[in-house]
């Protein structure tokens, strides 16, 4: 059996994980989660506590009647507060910028296929009705990524709409280059990277305040 | 539905060589071990199906073995593994057989535990040749 981590990039997306491992969060999937926001006085960087619904209601980003607006902000919300002394958010670096090394998926050993990126509306994988993914039009989802593990995502990337596991609205996560490997000797670990966005279209006819679920499908023989 | 449930404790397959040795898999899907398998001609296995029941596969040039899981990242079920496909594949000249057993039934899906979808692919489909070319035996 291969094991999956999932780890966040918040001190230099320009380094990837096997070169500069402490640049890394290892995202306690149980308590931690994932802000995307458009910040605010409250919500920001290193809080020492942890955000309330009310403050980020009051971060939530504004939909521009005339341009497609990027959400500002991915934060990761640390609970254990564990690196950097007591903080409790940590800004995801280079998130829906041209960076490499942003959201990574360490895995322990080979996969029997290519693991792949989904978002679903929750945790039964069987809808894409939220607004954030479009929906129910998956080709409409604001939810962007693109796989970086081969090289940069380039400037002004758009990136795959992401919702579901059909054909096209997934992103695979070793480039298209299938399985994963045997561990080369000496190693613990290999890592893919993807970089994802919120693009919230020009003139959004419905407001809402959704939570999505991220999925990485992968096997093992 | 616990994965040790569903194995039931059993051995998970049973593979049938031609010089007439047999490989017996571990009880888990943790620990399938099918790449312990010998590189030797399989004349035949025995996939264990969540009911108690077996699917034999015969035959086939080469023999392919995987489980599909995913992990939600965030979410109520964040971080826990669930295990939704085995997968017991079978290779002859240019079409790979594949029978896809479903181990999770998930809501609004049409496809309940045991349930078994029956695919051809050709070799040189995308989803063969994303396949790990070492796992095949």
């Amino acid at each position: 059996m291969t094991n999956l981590d999932f780890l966040v990039n918040y001190v230099d997306s320009d380094v990837d994980y096997e070169t500069t491992a402490a640049d890394y969060i290892s995202m306690d999937l149980t308590n931690d989660y994932l802000i995307w926001t458009a910040g605010s006085a409250t919500v920001t960087d290193l809080m020492a506590s942890e955000p309330s619904s009310s403050d980020l209601n009051e971060a939530a980003t504004q939909i521009d009647p005339d341009v497609a607006t990027t959400v500002a902000y991915c934060y990761l919300m640390d609970y254990s507060h564990d690196v950097g002394g007591a903080y409790y958010t940590h800004l995801v670096k280079g998130m829906g910028l041209n960076k490499r090394y942003v959201f990574c998926c360490s895995f322990d050993g080979a996969t029997a296929s290519e693991p792949q990126l989904e978002a679903w509306d929750d945790s039964s994988h069987s809808t894409t009705d939220n607004e954030v993914l479009g929906a129910g039009t998956p080709t409409n989802s604001m939810v962007k990524a693109v796989c970086t593990t081969s090289g940069l995502p380039g400037s002004s990337w758009t990136g795959t709409a992401i919702a579901g596991n059909g054909a096209g609205r997934y992103i695979e996560l070793n480039n298209g280059n299938g399985a994963l490997a045997a561990l080369a000797s000496g190693e613990t670990s290999q890592e893919l990277y993807f970089n994802a966005k919120i693009v919230i279209p020009a003139a959004h006819a419905t407001p809402a305040s959704e939570t999505f679920v991220f999925t990485v499908r992968y096997t093992w023989s | 539905m616990s994965d040790k449930l569903e194995l039931q404790n059993h051995a998970l397959f049973s593979a049938h060589f031609e010089d007439g040795s047999i490989f017996v898999s571990g009880n888990s899907y943790d620990d399938t071990k099918w790449l312990q398998l010998p590189h030797k001609q399989i004349k035949k296995i025995y996939y264990a199906l969540p009911n108690g029941d077996h699917l034999c596969l015969e035959g086939y040039e080469k023999y392919f073995h995987m489980l599909e899981a995913t992990k939600d990242l965030n979410g109520p079920r964040a971080g826990m593994r669930r295990i939704e496909y085995a997968y017991i594949m079978g290779k002859r000249g240019n079409i790979v057989v594949s029978y896809r057993i479903t181990l999770f039934h998930k809501k609004n899906d049409k496809y309940k535990v045991g349930d078994i979808v029956k695919r051809e692919f050709h070799i040189h489909d995308k989803f063969v040749k994303g396949l790990n070319p070492s796992n095949w035996r």
